[in-house]
């Protein structure tokens, strides 16, 4: 983006029937451009759209910090340099490089890193921060020469090692990758001695630009892909399997097709950490069956779910995919050797990402795409659930998905299903609040939660958080469900509502209000309820408690409003074993 | 090219978007309170990303007035 760019997309005004969020600049140096090119990507994304940019003080990024975390912004980015560590190793200073000042050197680094990680935390505990490492070059302090490392700069790298390795383990401080800087912004044109010297801003223009996008990519990303739909013929291996045969196709250095078995080794890294995979190949079914049971496989079998091996047109494939999921093809990728086959995909499905595996003689563009792919799926941490999802899908299978009601309380029981209501605000609520920020289907208003949405309303002493696990005979879908809200008078009012629709057609929805009227003593319950393009689950459901003149398309300003009596006038009978822990003192 | 004077009121006005196209020509850090030393470092930067030459830091004090940087700009590119 160019200055000119970032100036007009950073000076539109804000919005003034929209809330107005923060984001906390935090560096030691003046932030400048940066600032101006940051604020410009926030803009840009829905999340930034009406922010606002705080920095703080000329060279004082302790200070920064602290008062920033005395501010509580909705976002912060904490840009380190090493001249934050200690002004000898900047520009500005002349504090002398002789080389029996370097230990008081290494020492001052040492004592700044100590105490910058003591403030960051608690400002992580305000806000979600994104921290980036020192970008610029160190100064030729040492006495070595530029091609050779010297001890007392490797001892600066460790010093900072260690400090964001333990800062990586703080929940809610996310660091900029320094390998992804430096394909976006190589090393040797990140600093501007000119600009240093005559504005105390020491990046490039282009620096400043590639730094932004990253630090602002990393607090707000994309939402992950969900499912990868894979080829098999010359994309999950190499060779044709009608023609090769089972023991033919390969995937192995030795075979010099070392790339599929990359790409293999991919798609099991992504599947451990939650993504669907399923197969759309066309092909034999009897013999995909057979090939997919080799024992030498990098993606084990069971990590793959479903399989659809026919002659039939690919999007036939994905779209049956796409149900046993019961996610959108905007949630999905499709990886084909074939560009033939993924224009017919992509023809069907314009919101799937369709990506072409390269041919065996271009392993610099597998390279590419394995990178790609990691971006399209990454997420900040792996939770138990994410490696429950395809195990619980296979079995959901014995359930409708598409709904929410649907299978029978006898059906139901006969799975001898279990539900744990967990009222309490202290455990790890991290699945809580992806979970509320990433269903669509059954979502009671569609409303996402930042950070400090989030903290204010577990602080609120009147608010409650019920979190709902499930599992049954056929194993747990680990935490499903999650109602948020507080009680006043008599009354329950849900702010934010979401199951998971794996976890469709189990009467869940059911036995989660019945417990919030039993814990909460309300007479009533009233929703936020928000119609939504996707929350038809959550409208099919409210249809099925308040009747058929109940209009599902109507926002209700006041709130919709379940009295006690009603609820159990339509409650069917539930045949869930409960398990309650930490009830709430409601 | 275009002349100087249409492009570097462009660069004016991304940094000072509140001001009329005859207050641009006219300003200078006498008349507009918000030129400050900042300001006067954006719009180097402007005038580098525009005009591809880099003004030298050492006129930063005497970069005053939009006719000054015109002026400028001309000694250096003609």
């Amino acid at each position: 983006m160019k200055l000119v760019e970032a100036l007009q997309l950073g000076g539109k005004p804000l919005d003034p029937d929209q809330p107005t969020k923060t984001l906390a600049l935090v560096c030691g140096f003046t932030p400048l451009h940066l600032e101006t090119f940051l604020l410009a990507y926030a803009r840009s994304g829905s999340s930034g759209r009406n922010l606002k940019i705080s920095s703080g003080l000329y060279g004082d990024l302790l200070g920064n910090v602290d008062r920033a975390s005395a501010a509580g912004p909705d976002f912060a980015a904490v840009v380190l340099e090493w001249a934050d560590l200690d002004p000898r190793l900047g520009l500005r200073s002349s504090g002398g490089w002789l080389p029996e000042t370097l230990p008081s050197i290494a020492d001052a680094v040492r004592d700044a890193l100590r105490k910058i990680e003591q403030s960051l935390a608690r400002l992580a505990e305000k806000a979600p921060v994104v921290l980036s490492p020192p970008t610029l070059p160190l100064p030729p302090v040492a006495h070595t020469a530029g091609w050779q490392a010297s001890g007392f700069v490797l001892s600066l790298e460790a010093l900072l090692a260690g400090f964001l390795e333990r800062a990586a383990t703080l929940a809610n401080v996310h660091i900029v990758s320094r390998q992804r800087l430096e394909e976006v912004s190589p090393a040797a044109s990140r600093l501007d001695p000119r600009m240093e010297l005559g504005a105390g801003f020491p990046y490039s223009a282009a620096h400043a630009d590639a730094l932004a996008k990253l630090l602002w990519t990393v607090l707000d990303p994309p939402a992950p892909k969900k499912g990868l739909i894979t080829d098999l013929d010359n994309t999950f291996w190499s060779g044709i399997l009608g023609e090769a045969g089972v023991t033919g196709v390969t995937w192995s250095q030795e075979d010099h097709t070392q790339i599929h078995g990359l790409y293999q080794q991919m798609l099991a890294s992504l599947a451990a950490s939650g993504v669907l995979v399923g197969v759309a190949s066309k092909n034999d079914a009897a013999l995909v069956q057979e090939a997919l049971g080799r024992t030498d496989l990098l993606t084990p079998l069971h990590s793959i779910f479903p399989v659809e091996a026919h002659w039939g047109a690919k999007s036939e494939s994905v779209a049956r995919i796409l149900e046993a999921w019961n996610i959108g093809a905007d949630s999905v990728v499709f990886l084909d050797d074939s560009a033939l086959e993924l224009a017919e995909v992509q023809a069907r499905f314009p919101a799937i990402t369709a990506l072409q595996f390269p041919s065996s003689n271009r392993p610099d563009e597998l390279w590419r795409l394995l990178w790609h792919l990691r971006d399209l799926f990454g997420r900040p941490q792996i939770l138990e659930e994410d490696r429950l999802r395809a195990g619980s899908l296979r079995a959901a299978t014995h359930f409708s998905m598409t709904s929410t009601t649907g299978a029978s309380p006898a059906f139901i029981a006969s799975v001898e299903p279990e539900i744990t209501l967990d009222f309490s605000k202290t455990t790890d609520l991290r699945r809580a609040f992806e979970l509320v920020n990433k269903t669509n289907q059954f979502n009671l208003n569609g409303r996402r939660l930042t950070e400090s949405d989030w903290t204010n309303k577990l602080e609120d002493p009147d608010g409650f958080l019920l979190t709902v696990s499930y599992q049954d005979k056929f194993g747990p879908l680990g935490r499903i469900a999650v109602a948020l809200g507080r009680k006043s008078a008599g009354v329950c009012f849900i702010d934010a509502w979401v199951l998971s629709c794996r976890a469709f057609s189990r009467l869940i929805e059911h036995q989660i209000l019945r417990h919030l009227f039993l814990i909460t003593g309300a007479r009533d319950i009233i929703f936020d309820y928000t119609p939504t393009a996707r929350n038809s689950p959550l409208q099919e459901f409210f249809s099925s408690v308040f009747g058929a003149e109940w209009k599902a398309s109507e926002a209700v300003p006041d709130g919709l409003r379940l009295p006690r009596n009603r609820f159990e006038e339509i409650c069917p009978e539930l045949p869930h074993r409960i398990k309650e822990t930490a009830i709430a003192s409601h | 090219m275009l002349p100087i004077e249409p492009r570097l009121l462009t660069c004016f006005q991304m940094v000072f978007p509140n001001l009329s196209e005859a207050q641009i020509l006219a300003a200078s850090t006498d008349t507009v309170p918000a030129w400050d030393s900042m300001a006067t470092v954006k719009l180097f930067s402007l005038v580098e990303e525009e005009f591809g030459v880099a003004p030298d830091f050492e006129y930063l004090d005497e970069m005053t007035s939009f006719t000054r940087f015109a002026e400028r700009l001309r000694e250096q590119i003609g």
